[in-house]
């Protein structure tokens, strides 16, 4: 079956290193398969720039199927481009025109430093859950799994808090770099469950902190972080947080 | 047990504060209004004059309140304006192509998005404006009569400015710039205080709406009824 | 060739896993601090292993290569994961998850370590439970369980399509909180590139720091290697693009025997691949073959025509014409080589011809779209979005892929590699699948080694050997060191001066891999393949070309070294697959089938492990680890 290709005019931004100063170049892909991943269009670009002896454009992914969060730019002004609830990786070709010009910047945030070109490094967000994003307990016998019960409605939303697949969009796309989103889910998920309960109050104190000296911004509610989330987590993770926060300032322990 | 300076300088801490003193001026701002409220009664001002005589008789008071009035501006500007220097630093190298909303449920707006410049906007309109009545009433205001006693003719002076274009200018862009930042800061501040089940947000969202146009409405109708009734 | 000892205790089948904890050496709690462990990977085994060993109080170093721990591959899987909990009360039990564990895997695992599997898996589900997992419940709050192929039983526990995301997730957490106690020191974006030996025991690792290119020496008292399986041979798979059997094989070049290597699962649901540029192939769920009927054209010359245009009498449905009973619903392994075989007879559909149509005409038109939307509403909606073809109007387009590998590093009952001192859990042992893994099996089998095992076994292995101090200024570090070093100049060497791109090779790898060493092998086609590889192996290391430098952020430098492995690693998986004349489970050789074209296995000659010791002169030893069942029956697979 013969297919349609398109051109797409890419101006990138490449930086070699965390400490350099980076810029624009242009790229012209030609003979874009519109069933091509974006990424897919990347690697065809790269190809074509070994070839010709030059550096390939550095770019993060790893299971291009949108769940592994490794993969993410801001395409356009948009984190992830401009299809709502997709990875990068699943975004294709075929929802750009021929002839399109797009512009591909990493993630900017203080806290996410450039690495190269556009990987940026993500470790705030183990340290934020390092701070408390877990339930204490240790490996070991445990009580039956059907001691505990929780109730599907409850269930359900703890799981859409816990869909978060870390990839950073919501601190991109924020204008204030807020990581609210990302810690608000997970304290969301735990607070849901009885699981989560006796740390509550630890939890939200330690996570909320962790993200101020990682250096995100403050949450202004303004909602783009929903908007760009691949899963789609909403914007009321972080009213939860808030409450929860509430609560622990005023919590005995 | 958290302290209380670390809860309130942390991003959710300080957004607490940010709600806790906007709700208080946006009170305020709804009771200033109510007062004003009896300029559009059109008996030659008697009712405005004894309403404001009524702020006079409170004395020694006045000035305490006044003072705490200032101090929770002063807190909200202050803690605003460092809430916002901080979020300039946690994104040092700014997007090429600034921020394009994908929609749904983002709030991404005029609005939202200027809240510090409206802010800002908004705290040099407070100077004027209390020089331009407060100070203003006690240095140049004529005396007149309210309920037998003697009181500053403050409808004198409101409707003298408003007889000059410029003033009726400035007063009606400063409440459609209050409009913009209530826009948002109202519906932000019940969500920064977690007080909003998510199937409410969509209907509170659209009350901030109607409540900043209602609020900028009355009070920027003032100017303009003046400088036409005095035309 | 030597007989392989597996250590397997003594005893009745149901004791032996709780008699061996018993007998275990201890290391005193406050000499566990001691001791540093080096764990590689962090996906469900990896994870698991290192928070459970920081959290015993040993001092734990965690490398993974991804930029978090939480990303590992462990996170695509999509089912779900069995436990023999009987919660739908059904006559499930761990003896019944373990005798179907034992037939799917085609009467190819060890008896003692897949009973063990079934008897830990009730904890899993505890533990991670008890850790916030959220599976899937009833309205009254019970967890709730579907069925999977392969059983009769609903013992499959759940959390929407994202069961292998939730579950390391938790294990994740589990690690971070081990992180904040200081117990492990976790590094992103290493990879190990060696493992380092002292008299014969395994002491360390090297690895490349991914940012800077930095090679680092780490000590250890045990290694514990986590890091996955080798279906990234085969270039395109369901695996993550990062996937990579490096760590392995540099242990199997130390004298860590690999097991089984030709054992490959190929799932025949998967997103046909649309053109050359496709950098991964995405998994469907398996389930849609309860509604789905597969079909090509009867003739070639109507390939190219929309299917719609296809009336029924020149369609060929293939499944249910060679296989009544089971129809659609046949096994994972034979679905797949069918579809490669109407393909290679050119009867293949889609841009490639690499694709047969899995039709819901019927189905919608009996059923309604309503209850074909119930089902697999979402299914559809994940094609429709990378296919942009919509599945209600056409038929889907699907081929099989390769998606697990169950060989491995051979490991004795404890989890010990050949090598003392290098343990192996998770798709990077060969221990628990045999020939085919059954579904929801494998995050079971990751979870077990990683909570329940390694850190006992481990714990055994540093009592008992006494293991000492060792520090890496060791020579036997400088020599592994230099290796490494070696090798990455020596690729950049040739990468500078080469035509042929990591990629470009790359494919030529996979194609070969597909053809000659996928669904359906022959003597001669696996011939075939080490000729085809070795020549690309020399190929390579004389005409790679490879961007950049040594001591930079270079994805390229790390695929070069990932495919050179894969190079020689492929040649031993064509040598076993060659040297094993019988068919089980996913290995499929066409001289051997009984007459009906079924998998015919030789339990005379081939009931066992084939583990292979490496050799530089390219000519590996294989030792045979026979398999003995006790305790169940050898029985034929029969689907007509």
């Amino acid at each position: 079956m013969a297919q349609e290709t398109m051109t797409v005019h890419l101006k990138v931004w490449r930086q070699a290193g965390p400490e350099e100063s980076g810029s624009f170049q242009n790229y012209t892909a030609e003979n874009v398969n519109p069933h091509m991943s974006f990424l897919e269009m990347l690697d065809v670009v790269n190809e074509d720039l070994i070839h010709k002896g030059e550096e390939p454009i550095e770019f993060d992914s790893d299971c291009r199927e949108g769940i592994c969060g490794t993969c993410g730019f801001v395409i356009n002004g948009q984190a992830h481009g401009e299809e709502r609830g997709t990875t990068v990786c699943q975004l294709h070709m075929r929802s750009f025109s021929d002839g399109d010009t797009i512009v591909i910047e990493p993630w900017r945030a203080k806290a996410f430093p450039v690495i190269k070109d556009l990987v940026v490094d993500r470790r705030a967000f183990d340290r934020i859950i390092a701070a408390g994003g877990y339930v204490s307990v240790g490996t070991g016998p445990k009580p039956d799994a059907n001691s505990i019960k929780v109730g599907k409605d409850v269930s359900d939303q703890a799981f859409d808090s816990a869909a978060c697949i870390g990839c950073g969009a919501c601190v991109a796309a924020c204008p204030n770099a807020s990581a609210s989103l990302f810690t608000g889910a997970k304290i969301t998920q735990l607070a849901m469950l009885p699981q989560g309960h006796p740390e509550r109050t630890r939890r939200v104190r330690e996570m909320v902190h962790q993200m101020q000296e990682e250096g995100f911004g403050n949450c202004s509610n303004i909602g783009e972080c929903e908007a760009v989330c691949p899963k789609e987590i909403s914007l009321s993770n972080i009213a939860k947080m808030k409450r929860e926060y509430l609560r622990a300032m005023f919590s005995d322990s | 047990m958290l302290p209380l300076k670390r809860a309130l300088s942390s991003p959710i801490g300080r957004k607490f504060v940010m709600s806790i003193s906007g709700i208080a001026l946006v009170l305020f701002v709804i009771v200033h209004l109510l007062g004003n409220l009896t300029l559009y009664i059109p008996d030659g001002g008697e009712s405005f004059n004894r309403y404001a005589a009524g702020f006079e008789a409170l004395g020694p008071m006045l000035y305490v309140m006044e003072l705490g009035l200032l101090a929770v501006i002063l807190l909200h500007a202050f803690w605003g304006i460092s809430t916002w220097l901080r979020n300039r630093r946690a994104r040092p190298e700014r997007y090429a192509k600034s921020i394009a909303t994908k929609g749904g449920g983002s709030n991404l707006n005029i609005a939202s998005r200027n809240m510090a410049i409206t802010g800002s906007f908004l705290f040099f309109f407070l100077i004027i404006h209390v020089w331009h009545f407060r100070v203003r009433k006690e240095t140049v205001g004529e005396k007149t009569t309210v309920n037998g006693q003697e009181a500053t003719d403050l409808y004198a002076l409101v409707v003298g400015s408003f007889e000059n274009p410029a003033w009726v200018f400035f007063y009606t862009l400063s409440m459609v710039v209050l409009a913009f930042h209530l826009r948002h800061g109202f519906w932000s501040a019940l969500q920064s205080l977690g007080a909003m089940k998510p199937r409410w947000s969509k209907q509170i969202y659209a009350f901030g709406l109607i409540f900043a146009i209602l609020l900028a409405l009355g009070f920027l109708g003032m100017p303009i009824y003046l400088f036409l009734a005095a035309a | 060739m030597t007989k392989l000892d597996a250590r397997m205790p003594e005893g009745p089948l149901q004791e032996k896993w709780g008699h061996r904890l018993e007998e275990m050496k201890l290391v005193a709690p406050n000499n566990k601090k001691k001791h540093n462990i080096i764990v590689v990977g962090t996906g469900l085994a990896g994870g698991s292993a290192a928070a459970t060993l920081g959290e015993l109080g040993y001092n734990v170093k965690a490398f993974c290569i991804q930029d978090s721990p939480r990303r590992a591959h462990s996170i695509a899987a999509q089912g779900g994961i069995n436990a023999a909990k009987n919660y739908p009360n059904d006559g499930d039990s761990i003896w019944r998850l373990f005798y179907d564990t034992i037939k799917g895997g085609d009467f190819r695992s060890r008896e003692g370590n897949v009973y063990r599997l079934a008897e830990v898996s009730n904890n899993i589900i505890d533990q991670a439970v008890a850790q916030g997992v959220p599976f899937a419940r009833e309205y009254g709050g019970e967890l709730a369980n579907r069925s999977f192929g392969g059983a009769q039983v609903s013992r499959t526990f759940y959390a929407r399509g994202q069961t292998g995301q939730q579950l390391l997730l938790g294990a994740y957490q589990a690690l971070m909180r081990q992180v904040d106690r200081g117990k492990v020191k976790m590094y992103p974006r290493q990879e190990m590139l060696d493992l380092v030996k002292i008299d014969g025991v395994a002491r360390g690792i090297i690895t490349r720091n991914l940012i800077t290119g930095q090679i680092e020496r780490h000590s250890a008292d045990a290694v514990v290697l986590c890091t996955g399986g080798y279906g990234r041979t085969y270039f395109l798979s369901t695996n993550a693009f990062n996937s990579n059997a490096t760590a392995a094989w540099r242990c199997h070049k130390r004298g860590a025997y690999f097991a089984n290597p030709c054992y490959v699962q190929i799932h025949p649901t998967c997103i046909p691949q649309s053109g050359d540029y496709q950098s991964k192939l995405t998994l469907m769920s398996e389930s849609l073959r309860n509604d789905g009927r597969v079909w090509v054209p009867k003739n070639k010359e109507d390939i190219g025509k929309p299917p719609h245009q296809i009336p029924d009498a020149d369609r060929d449905y293939y499944l249910e014409r060679k296989y009544p009973a089971f129809g659609n619903l046949v096994p994972r392994d034979v679905a797949s080589r069918n579809a490669k075989y109407v393909c290679d007879e050119g009867r293949g559909v889609g841009a490639t011809g690499r694709a047969v149509y899995l039709d819901f005409r019927d189905a919608i038109k009996e059923q309604g779209r309503d209850a074909i939307e119930d089902k697999y509403g979402n299914l559809f909606h994940m094609y429709h979005k990378i296919t942009d073809e919509d599945p209600y109007e056409v038929p889907m387009r699907i081929y099989p892929a390769v998606h697990y590998t169950m060989g491995g590093l051979w490991v004795d009952y404890e989890l010990m590699s050949t090598i003392p001192g290098l343990f192996v859990a998770g798709e990077a042992n060969f221990s628990d699948h045999g020939a085919n893994r059954l579904g929801a099996s494998a995050l079971m089998q990751g979870l077990a080694d990683g909570y329940f095992v390694v850190p006992f076994t481990v714990g055994n292995f540093i009592a008992e050997y006494d293991v000492k101090p060792v520090g890496t200024d060791h020579k036997a570090f400088d020599a592994a060191e230099k290796d490494v070093r070696d090798q990455i100049k020596k690729m950049l060497d040739v990468g500078k001066q080469g035509s042929r791109t990591v990629i470009d090779i790359y494919k030529d790898l996979g194609k070969i891999m597909y053809d000659e060493v996928g669904m359906s092998r022959t003597g001669d086609g696996l011939k075939r393949a080490q000729d085809v590889i070795s020549g690309l192996r020399e190929e390579f290391w004389k005409d790679v070309k490879i961007p950049g430098r040594a001591d930079d952020y270079n994805k390229m430098l790390e695929l070069a070294g990932r495919l050179a492995d894969f190079l020689e690693l492929a040649e031993l998986m064509a040598t076993d697959a060659l040297e094993r004349e019988e068919s089980c489970g996913g290995h499929f050789r066409e001289e051997y089938q009984t007459d009906e074209g079924e998998a015919l296995r030789n339990d005379e000659e081939f009931c066992y492990v084939a583990a292979w010791e490496y050799s530089e002169d390219g000519k590996p030893t294989k030792h045979k680890e026979e398999l003995e069942f006790e305790n169940v029956e050898l029985a034929t697979r029969s689907y007509k």
